[in-house]
């Protein structure tokens, strides 16, 4: 502290600071202009929303109506439980848990109850409510999630092709007795898919026999589609697209939990080949696509049993678009009908990711803006550049780089051949471990300047990395038998090895860090209000969170609103985040492998910055202790007050080729600020900028707090509202008041 | 360095010209519509907003005020506009943003800074930056400063004025401006004159000169019940349109009433009730009947 400042009274020490503080910046009246600019915005609630933004209808009224069922939570409701353990219905005694499992999955398909509606297109359907509620069913084991398995390869192999993997694989001997032990309840799966399909048919057969009309030949063709698959390659579209769902739907029925990847990729030459023929038209193939995308929504209406985070979080995620192993551009026609059938539909229980690049087709970003202004965040975007690179740069090899899905959340991987498993913290607890506000006996730190905290909280960082790079050496070996996705992933049948039994060619565990924005803007609020303006001393400052700034509510004010915070396209506060940003990832990337294990770093909190709040003291930024704080790399909740191209603008002044895990920006844009042709357009460009100026994944979400405060009121009047955070979609309805408030809070960026 | 007074400094505006635009609120209008959105953007000095409910009750405006215009009786906090003359100690003050000045003193060259912030996003929407009020050219050194700037460096530039002034200000900005907004607010010489306080004529000559010196337009025309939404309006501005070469059409916008919420926190009375919003489907009728005066391609719709 300088002599002269020494001198000032607090009073006085208040008044420079705001000049010094304040003067920089430009006080700004958002919302009046806001609102005198657009005129309208503040009318508009979802009765007009849809007239603003009208869904086209392309698709028969059958399949609408089905969809709405479906959404409506009527086949939900009617799971059914196979309530025995697997060790009560077959003597288990002596089997190894992978066969254990296979046993229970084979009995599951000869169980399940079927259900087959009239009018759908596409049959196959995971009826047991363990499976719905991340169980397997009959095992009292949890499911298999964050991850995608290997279903572009699978479908191009059917089931007779990896039964054939695997009889060679034995054939060829060197497997040890859990090897072989593995492979054959691998087998026993193959077996229990053929037992399933069997019975579906059986079924169908019998409802075609007793019906007549336009039942009948839906039954038929769904029957003549059934047929030859999974077993076999597909030799239509049709046959693609209901083997992807029997190949998916059995995975769910026995309790897993996978993303499906690239749909477009993995059906786009099977369309293109029949629409050469003329063996089908394109309103024939968006009928099939719809009646897939129904499928994805028949668990709607079991979410009370899932908890309070909503009933889309089934980690069915999609992604559309990009190049594929060679570089080129995978869209094609059904990329768009996918598209299609979402714009229409609504369904937002596949949370589709589009892989963006330079050369993305002009078509295919109108589209997917035409889509996000439907809102409810279905369609988020990453940029491929920066994700390949990073890929690449951590280790990837270019071919498999490209291939990039992700985990059913958005942290990328590559199908079908990667465990994943990632390891969250809260980078927020490891400055309140610096600044001794943990409670747990460190003395009040006083740091003489800035860079002595600055450093004891990079120590703290360090420590806690360390600590994560230990989790590689316990990393599963032995654990959790699922010899059904080890099915579906390379190398599994190589190696006799299970997808918990370091039997993938990839394990994965990444660490994934949250909070980077409140840690900038405390250390930033810190840096100013203490180092550099001396308002007050540190210990001063301290005693104020740990009274929750109690009695100090303007200096609280002062922190919150003179004090630039990250999200602003502000260079100050923006370098403070790229410093602790630099220091997690440099750090990070000292440890790229340990133990055969890949330690990826990403930043995120997926809804953590609910549960991390108890942790969380009131922070030197002005938040209150149990304020919600920011949710993955987004700016805290209302402090963006410049707007969505500021928030882009902050968010990309990362280098994200420093991160293979990934971070995520959410952007939250009013309906008014995206109608008409020129919101098109400026979606358009918000995307095309996010890519050129190196952003990673980004959210656009159009909603409207005046929407949600009334879906939280009359959840009746919008049983359909879709939001999107955290990398995952819900029905708004669907969420607890906690969860609600919370998207309600985030900060809505207004024109 | 010319400077002037910005009341505010928008980015991501999607409706204000073509493209993902700033738009940059200058303070000051020499017109005084009654039903004005901007009230806060009227008078050419800077001002003091008072949101109430977000006053803690600090005291510090107390302690700072000359005038004596703030005071603090059982924990509530009292403010006696009559006292105020809007010197802004208290609004540096305030921490809350429960007094907080509006119109702030910049240079065009700070100003055509926060432009250049999101060039990306201009280069790949068509946007840039877009000079609005108050009225810009009512600070004409200073706009035209801005709107030379930014063209120079290569920023489009487009103008949202009333029109109202010397036609010398319009026709030096010109060249330096890609696309004026022209606010017509009515095409009724007694109703403009009674519910804007300007005579109408010198707003229409002025538009067909900067059309005569080949600046390209718009026509936006904010469509206000009781007020102007009627047919003889719509005739009137089809004339208008028709009348000029180089139009590129007519924007209509609904009105609000929004404007009011800020009258209250400006401490102005609402003199004259202000008419009710313009309903959507009023805004589409309205719309369609232009259509057939001036064809599809006359009508915008941003």
């Amino acid at each position: 502290m300088s002599d002269e400042n020494n001198n000032l009274s607090r009073r006085e020490f208040l008044k420079a600071g705001a000049a010094a503080v304040g003067g920089g910046m430009l006080v700004m009246n958002g919302v009046g202009a806001a609102e005198a600019k657009s005129p309208g915005a503040k009318s508009m609630g979802l009765a007009n929303f849809d007239a603003v933004f009208p869904s086209p209808s392309r698709l028969s009224a059958a399949t609408r109506s089905l969809a709405s069922r479906s959404l409506s939570g009527e086949f939900g409701r009617a799971l059914a439980s196979l309530d025995a353990r697997i060790d009560d219905v077959v003597d288990t005694k002596g089997m190894s848990g992978e066969m254990r499992v296979a046993t229970a999955i084979r009995h599951i398909a000869a169980n399940a109850p079927l259900r087959i509606h009239p009018l759908e297109r596409v049959a196959g359907s995971a009826t047991l409510r363990e499976a719905s509620m991340h169980r397997v069913p009959m095992c009292d084991l949890y499911s298999v999630s964050h991850t995608t398995l290997g279903f572009g390869r699978v479908l191009k192999l059917g089931y007779g092709g990896l039964r054939r993997q695997i009889d060679e694989r034995l054939a060829r001997g060197g497997l040890d007795e859990k090897g072989v032990d593995l492979l054959k309840a691998m087998r026993l799966c193959i077996d229990a898919a053929g037992v399933w399909h069997g019975r579906t048919m059986a079924r169908l057969e019998e409802l075609a026999r007793d019906s007549s009309g336009d039942e009948q030949a839906c039954y038929r063709s769904v029957l003549a589609n059934l047929r030859n698959v999974p077993e076999n390659p597909p030799t239509s579209f049709a046959e693609a697209v209901q083997s992807l769902w029997f190949l998916y739907a059995f995975q769910r029925l026995a309790g897993q939990w996978s993303g499906i990847g690239r749909i477009d990729q993995m059906l786009g030459d099977y369309l293109k080949k029949d629409l050469a023929a003329g063996k089908i038209t394109l309103d024939e193939a968006r009928e099939l696509i719809a009646h897939f995308w129904i499928k994805g929504t028949e668990w709607c209406g079991e979410a009370a049993a899932f908890g309070g985070s909503g009933d889309a979080q089934y980690y069915q995620n999609i992604i559309l678009g990009g190049i594929d192993a060679s570089g080129r551009e995978v869209t094609n026609d059904v990329t768009y009908l996918v598209l299609d059938v979402v714009e229409e539909l609504h369904i937002s229980d596949f949370p589709i990711a589009v892989r963006l690049n330079r050369r993305s087709p002009e078509k295919l970003l109108r589209r997917i803006a035409e889509v996000q202004r439907h809102g409810g965040g279905i369609v988020a975007c990453y940029n491929e550049e920066v994700v390949i690179k990073a890929l690449t740069e951590f280790g990837y090899p270019l071919d498999e780089a490209r291939e990039f899905t992700n985990d059913g959340c958005w942290e990328v991987l590559v199908p079908g051949k990667t465990t994943f498993i990632y390891s969250p913290f809260d980078l927020y607890q490891r400055l309140q471990q610096a600044l001794g506000l943990n409670g747990d006996g460190v003395q009040t730190p006083d740091y003489s300047d800035f860079e002595s905290l600055y450093g004891a909280f990079r120590a703290n960082l360090r420590a806690a990395i360390d600590e994560h790079n230990k989790g590689a050496d316990g990393y599963a070996t032995n654990a959790h038998p699922a010899p059904l996705v080890s099915l579906f992933t390379e190398d599994c049948i190589e190696r006799g090895r299970g997808y918990y039994d370091r039997g993938s060619h990839y394990s994965v565990l990444a660490t994934h860090a949250g909070g980077v924005g409140d840690v900038a803007n405390s250390l930033l609020a810190i840096k100013k209000l203490v180092y550099e303006e001396k308002l007050l001393t540190l210990a001063e400052m301290l005693d104020m969170l740990k009274s929750n700034w109690q009695g100090q509510e303007n200096l609280r004010k002062l922190a919150q609103n003179r004090v630039p915070k990250y999200g602003n396209d502000d260079p100050e506060a923006d370098a403070m985040a790229r410093r602790v940003y630099d220091d997690f990832t440099g750090y990070a990337a000292q440890v790229k492998e340990r133990n055969g294990v890949w330690r990826p770093a990403g930043i995120s909190t997926f809804g953590r910055e609910i549960e991390w709040r108890a942790g969380r003291k009131a922070t030197p930024a002005g938040n209150l202790q149990g304020e919600y704080l920011s949710t993955n790399f987004s700016p805290a909740p209302g402090t963006d007050s410049e707007g969505p191209t500021a928030v882009l603008k902050s968010y990309c002044s990362m280098d994200f080729t420093r991160l293979p895990g990934i971070g995520t920006v959410e952007l939250k844009v009013h309906p008014a600020s995206v109608k008409g042709e020129a919101g098109i357009r400026a979606l358009t460009a918000l995307m095309k900028t996010f890519v050129k100026l190196g952003g990673c994944f980004v959210h656009i979400d159009v909603v409207d707090t005046a929407m949600l405060l009334d879906a939280q009121r009359h959840p009746e009047k919008h049983p359909n509202l879709s939001v999107r955070i955290a990398g995952w979609s819900a029905r708004f309805a669907t969420l607890n008041k906690e969860w609600q408030d919370m998207v309600i809070n985030r900060t809505q960026q207004v024109v | 360095m010319a400077s002037g007074l910005v009341s505010d400094i928008q980015r991501f505006c999607t409706h204000d010209g073509p493209g993902i635009r700033t738009t940059v609120f200058l303070k000051g209008c020499p017109l005084d519509c009654f039903w004005c959105h901007n009230p806060e953007s009227k008078s050419f000095a800077p001002g003091l907003l008072y949101t109430a409910h977000l006053c803690i009750a600090c005291g510090y405006c107390v302690e700072c005020c000359p005038e004596h215009a703030h005071s603090i009786f059982n924990d509530e906090h009292h403010f006696d506009r009559t006292r105020c003359r809007e010197c802004l100690a208290c609004a540096d003050e305030c921490y809350t943003g429960a007094l907080e000045q509006v119109g702030r003193e910049m240079t065009a060259a700070q100003v055509v800074a926060v432009a250049e912030k999101d060039r990306a996003f201009y280069e790949e929407s068509g946007g840039g930056l877009t000079l609005s009020g108050g009225e810009p050219a009512a600070q004409p050194e200073f706009a035209l400063e801005i709107c030379s700037l930014a063209k120079a460096a290569g920023i489009s530039v487009c103008i949202e004025t009333c029109g109202f002034g010397p036609a010398e200000r319009f026709l030096s900005l010109a060249p330096h401006v890609d696309l004026f907004l022209w606010d017509l607010k009515d095409t009724d010489e007694a109703r403009h004159l009674a519910s804007t306080g300007a005579v109408l004529a010198p707003i229409l000559e002025n538009l067909r000169r900067v059309d005569r010196a080949g600046g390209t337009t718009v026509l936006r025309c904010v469509l206000i019940p009781d007020v102007n939404l009627n047919q003889q309006h719509l005739d009137g501005v089809a004339a208008v349109f028709r009348s000029l070469a180089n139009c590129g059409g007519i924007e209509l916008l609904a009105y609000h009433p929004l404007g009011a919420s800020k009258l209250e926190r400006l401490g102005i009375e609402c003199t004259r009730p202000l008419p009710a919003a313009c309903a959507p489907d009023e805004l589409v009728s309205a719309a369609n009947y232009l259509r057939g005066l001036v064809g599809e391609s006359g009508v915008i719709e941003r």
